[in-house]
C-alpha cells in the first residue's frame, strides 16, 4: 500500500500497549489522552498524515499506527509494506515490549531492506519521576539501533519529549537520501538532450 | 377489526398450513414490507438448531471472499507479464515492485498468515508447556473465587473453552481463576459425548439452565438464571460464535487446532475480551440479536435515498462489496455490490465492532473482519472512520481488496463532503438527537412498548424505552417478558401464531405471520379485545411510518 499524495510512509510497530497510539496522537494531534481515557488497543491499523516543513520543501508523512495484538501479526506485512521508515516502539518500563522489538527489528530486515528503522524507547515520564522502573537500558538500546544502522530516542507522548524529533530525522533522512540517489542517477547518466534553439521564427513561440 | 381477529385465530386452527393464510392483512399492507432485499432474511430463529453445527463451513477455495478474489485475477489475466509475475513470486520473497500487482498480494497473504499461524503454535508449544498442567491441579484460590458471592450473584454467565479444557474466556471474573470449573465442564461434555455417544444440551438444575455448544474444537457454555429460554441462550452462544470466528476466520480457527489440540487460544484473541463483553451487554439491550434484525435510525426516505446514491456514485471503486452507514447501533444506509447481501447476524458483529471500540474515533483505520455468514474462511478488510466531529456517524466500506486503502479514503472524503453539502449529514444528526420515538406517537391508550419485524426485510423497529421502564431492573424485567413471550411462540414443534398473555404488571399479545412478528406490551388492565382492537391500529401506525422506519429500497453499486 503506498499512498497517492503521502511521501514518505512511516508504519510504527511494537507490543500492545507500548504507546504507539498515544505517540501518533502526540504528534499529529499535539495532545494526550492517557490520563482521561481508558486504554484502547487499536484494532487493525490506523492511518494519519501530517505535513512536515523541512528545508523549505514540504513533505507529507503518513503514518500507519498498527495494532499490537499477536493477531494482526500476520497481517502486519500490508501495513509495512513500502514503508520507507519504521519506528519500533518498546516500553522503557516493559522488558518484553524491548524482546518484542527485536522481533519487529527481524521481520523488517527480512521483509522490507528499503525501511530505515528508528527506535523508540516510549513513556520516558515514568522512568523520569522514578528511575527505578527502568527495564531497559539505554546501553542496550542504543547498541540494537546501532545493530540496524538506525537511531535510538525515548520519548515521553506525555510530554511530547522528542516526538517531533524523530519525525523531523524522518524526513530529514529521507530527502537526504532521495537527492543522494538522485545525485547516483545523475552521476551515471549522460544527458543527450539538445540545448533547445531559442529564437526560432515568430510563428512557432 | 376485534372480529377480523378471531376469524385469524379460527383461521389458523382450523387450516393446517401455515402460509399466510392466517394474515387477515392484505400482503401489501404488511408494514415495512419489501421485495427488495437488502440482508438476507430468509434465516429464521426456529431453524437455529444443534443439527445445523455439523454442516461443516464450506472450505476456502469456494468461499465467497475467494470466488470475489479469483474473478479480479481473471480480469488481470489479460496482461500477460502479471500472469509471470503470479507464477515466480514465492510467498517470503516480495520485492517493492510488487506494489502495483495487487491481485496476487491475497494470495500470498494467505500462505503468509498460514505459515504465521504455525509459527505461533509452535513457540506456543513451548513456552507454554508448563501451564499445560494447570488444570490438573486444585488450588485454594480457584475454589475460593468461584465460591465468592460477587461471582455467584451474576445472572448469566458465559464460557468459552477448549475442547483440552483450557478457559478462553468467561464474562465474570478472570478465566484463570476459573481452570478448574471449566474443567468439570468439558468432563460434562466429553462424558456425554463419549459414554453415549450423543451430545449434552442442557441441564436445568432449580432455577439455572446450563447450555452447552460444542463447535470446531471449542466448547461454549451459557449459565442463566433470567428468562431466556434454553433456544434463546442457544443463540447467544452462536453469536458468541460467530464473534469469534470474525477475529479469527473459521480457517484460521481450524488450523490451529488441527496443529495444537492443546493451543491456548487466548493469545490470538488477546484485546478481543471487549468485543464479547461488549456482544453480551449488547444482547441484554438490543432486541434485534435475539430477532435476528436491525434497527434503522428513522430518517425521511428522501433523505435516506440522497444518502445511498450518494455512496453508490462515490464508492463505485471494484472489489468494494457493502458500504454502510450506522449510527448508534442503527443502520442508516446500505449499499452492497450485485448478487451479494448482508446477513443481520454479520451486520451485529459489524455493529458490535463499532460499538465496541473507542479507537476507530481517532483515526481512519483499516482493519480486517470476517462475516461467518459471508464468508467464514476470510477477512474482508474494512475501512472504518467517522464523517463528523462527535463520532457519531461511522461510515464502513468492505472491501475485498487488501490494498484498497488509499482509494477508499479519497471515496470516504466525497461521500463526506456531498453528505454535508446536501444536509444530510446534519439530518441524520437531528434524527439521533430527537431520540428516536415515543409510544405517544402511536397514539394508542395502555399499549406501552412494542417490538415489530419485517421478516421479508430483516429489520424491527421498536418505540423508546419510557416510564415505567427507565430504571435498569425494569429495563431488565420488560427484555425478560419479551424473551418469555418470544420462546413460547417459537417453541420449536408447537409455534403459535397469537399469544395473549395476562401477567402481573402487564398483558402481553405476541403475533406472528409469515410477514411480520410483532410483540406489544400492554398496561395489566388491558382486555383481550381492546388489545386486539389496539394492535390493528398500530400496525396501521406503522405502515403510514414505514417509509421513515425501514430501509425497504437495496442501492447496489
Amino acid at each position: 500500500m503506498s499512498g497517492g499524495k503521502v511521501d514518505i510512509k512511516v508504519v510504527l510497530l511494537g507490543k500492545a500497549y507500548a504507546g504507539k497510539t498515544s505517540l501518533v496522537e502526540r504528534y499529529i494531534h499535539n495532545r494526550f489522552l492517557g490520563e482521561t481515557v481508558p486504554y484502547q488497543n487499536t484494532i487493525g491499523a490506523a492511518f494519519g498524515a501530517k505535513t512536515v516543513t523541512v528545508n523549505n520543501q514540504n513533505v507529507v508523512i503518513g503514518i500507519w499506527d498498527t495494532a499490537g495484538s499477536e493477531r494482526y501479526e500476520a497481517m502486519s506485512r500490508i501495513y509495512y509494506r513500502g514503508a520507507k521508515a519504521a519506528i519500533v516502539c518498546y516500553d522503557l518500563t516493559d522488558k518484553s515490549s524491548f524482546d518484542r522489538a527485536r522481533f519487529w527489528i527481524g521481520e523488517l530486515q527480512k521483509y522490507e531492506q528499503g525501511c530505515q528503522i528508528y527506535l523508540c524507547g516510549t513513556k520516558f515520564d515514568i522512568i523520569e519521576d522514578n528511575p527505578d522502573l527502568r527495564t531497559v537500558s539505554e546501553r542496550d538500546a542504543h547498541a540494537l539501533a546501532l545493530d540496524v544502522r538506525g537511531e535510538n530516542y525515548e520519548t515521553s507522548s506525555k510530554t511530547g519529549k522528542d516526538i517531533d524529533k524523530i519525525f523531523t530525522k524522518i524526513a530529514v533522512d529521507y530527502l537526504a537520501s532521495k537527492t543522494a540517489h538522485k545525485n547516483e542517477v545523475d552521476a551515471d547518466i549522460v544527458e543527450l538532450r539538445k540545448h533547445p534553439k531559442k529564437h526560432l521564427c515568430q510563428g512557432c513561440s | 377489526m376485534a372480529t377480523e381477529i378471531r376469524e385469524a385465530e379460527q383461521n389458523a386452527s382450523v387450516s393446517d398450513s401455515d402460509s399466510g393464510q392466517s394474515d387477515f392483512i392484505e400482503t401489501n399492507e404488511i408494514p415495512g414490507k419489501s421485495s427488495n432485499t437488502l440482508l438476507v432474511a430468509n434465516d429464521s430463529f426456529e431453524d437455529l438448531s444443534y443439527a445445523e453445527l455439523n454442516n461443516t463451513i464450506v472450505a476456502s477455495p469456494m468461499g465467497t471472499i475467494n470466488s470475489l478474489v479469483k474473478k479480479k485475477a481473471k480480469r488481470s489475466l489479460s496482461l500477460p507479464e502479471r500472469e509471470h509475475v503470479e507464477d515466480t513470486v514465492s510467498e517470503s520473497e516480495v520485492d517493492d515492485s510488487e506494489v502495483e500487482t495487487s491481485e496476487i498480494c491475497d494470495d500470498s497473504q494467505v500462505d503468509m498468515i498460514e505459515a504465521r499461524v504455525t509459527e505461533l503454535s509452535l513457540q506456543e508449544t513451548t513456552s507454554q508447556t508448563a501451564d499445560a498442567q494447570i488444570p490438573h491441579l486444585m488450588t485454594n484460590t480457584d475454589t475460593d473465587y468461584v465460591n465468592s458471592p460477587e461471582w455467584k450473584r451474576q445472572k448469566k454467565h458465559i464460557f468459552i473453552l477448549s475442547e483440552s479444557g483450557k478457559p478462553i474466556y468467561s464474562r465474570h471474573g478472570n478465566e484463570d481463576k476459573l481452570v478448574t470449573i471449566m474443567g468439570v465442564m468439558q468432563a460434562l461434555v466429553s462424558f456425554v459425548a463419549d459414554s453415549n455417544k450423543d451430545t449434552l444440551r442442557s441441564i436445568v438444575a432449580g432455577d439455572h439452565k446450563f447450555v452447552f455448544m460444542t463447535r470446531d474444537h471449542l466448547t461454549f457454555v451459557g449459565v442463566t438464571r433470567g428468562k431466556e429460554s434454553t433456544q434463546q441462550m442457544f443463540l447467544q452462544l452462536t453469536y458468541m460464535y460467530n464473534q469469534v470466528i470474525s477475529i479469527l476466520t473459521h480457517s484460521t480457527l481450524t488450523r490451529i487446532f488441527k496443529q495444537h489440540r492443546n493451543y491456548d487460544l487466548r493469545r490470538p484473541l488477546s484485546g478481543a475480551e471487549k468485543f464479547f463483553d461488549n456482544l453480551l451487554n449488547l444482547m441484554d439491550v438490543e432486541p434485534g440479536l435475539l430477532l435476528t434484525s436491525v434497527r434503522c435510525l428513522p430518517l425521511d426516505s428522501n433523505v435516506r435515498d440522497i444518502v445511498s446514491q450518494t455512496i453508490a456514485q462515490h464508492a463505485k471503486v471494484k472489489d468494494l462489496v457493502f458500504a454502510l452507514i450506522i449510527a448508534q447501533n442503527q443502520l442508516v444506509a446500505v449499499v452492497r455490490m450485485k448478487k451479494y447481501y448482508l446477513h443481520p447476524m454479520d451486520l451485529h458483529l459489524i455493529l458490535n465492532l463499532i460499538n465496541a471500540s473507542e479507537s476507530f474515533k481517532a483515526a481512519e483505520s483499516w482493519t480486517p473482519i470476517c462475516l461467518p455468514k459471508f464468508d467464514a474462511a476470510g477477512f474482508l478488510q474494512a475501512h472504518v472512520s467517522y464523517l463528523d466531529e462527535e463520532c457519531q456517524t461511522c461510515l464502513l466500506l468492505l472491501s475485498v481488496d487488501i490494498e484498497a486503502f488509499y482509494t477508499l479514503s479519497e471515496c470516504k472524503a466525497k461521500i463526506q463532503e456531498r453528505l454535508i453539502k446536501y444536509n444530510a449529514l446534519a439530518a441524520i444528526n437531528n434524527s439521533l438527537k430527537r431520540n428516536s420515538y415515543s409510544i405517544q406517537q402511536c397514539s394508542i391508550s395502555d399499549l406501552r412498548h412494542f417490538l415489530y419485524k419485517s421478516r421479508s426485510t430483516a429489520q424491527y423497529t421498536s418505540p423508546e424505552l419510557e416510564a415505567p421502564y427507565n430504571t435498569k431492573e425494569e429495563k431488565e424485567r420488560l427484555f425478560g417478558l419479551y424473551y418469555y413471550l418470544h420462546d413460547r411462540i417459537h417453541t420449536s414443534g408447537r409455534t403459535l401464531k397469537i399469544l395473549f398473555h395476562v401477567g402481573a404488571y402487564e398483558t402481553l399479545l405476541g403475533w406472528v405471520t409469515t410477514g411480520f412478528e410483532l410483540y406489544a406490551v400492554f398496561g395489566p388492565l388491558v382486555t383481550k379485545m381492546s388489545a386486539i382492537h389496539a394492535v390493528n391500529k398500530l400496525l396501521r401506525w406503522i405502515k403510514k411510518e414505514e417509509d421513515r422506519l425501514f430501509i425497504l429500497s437495496s442501492v447496489t453499486f
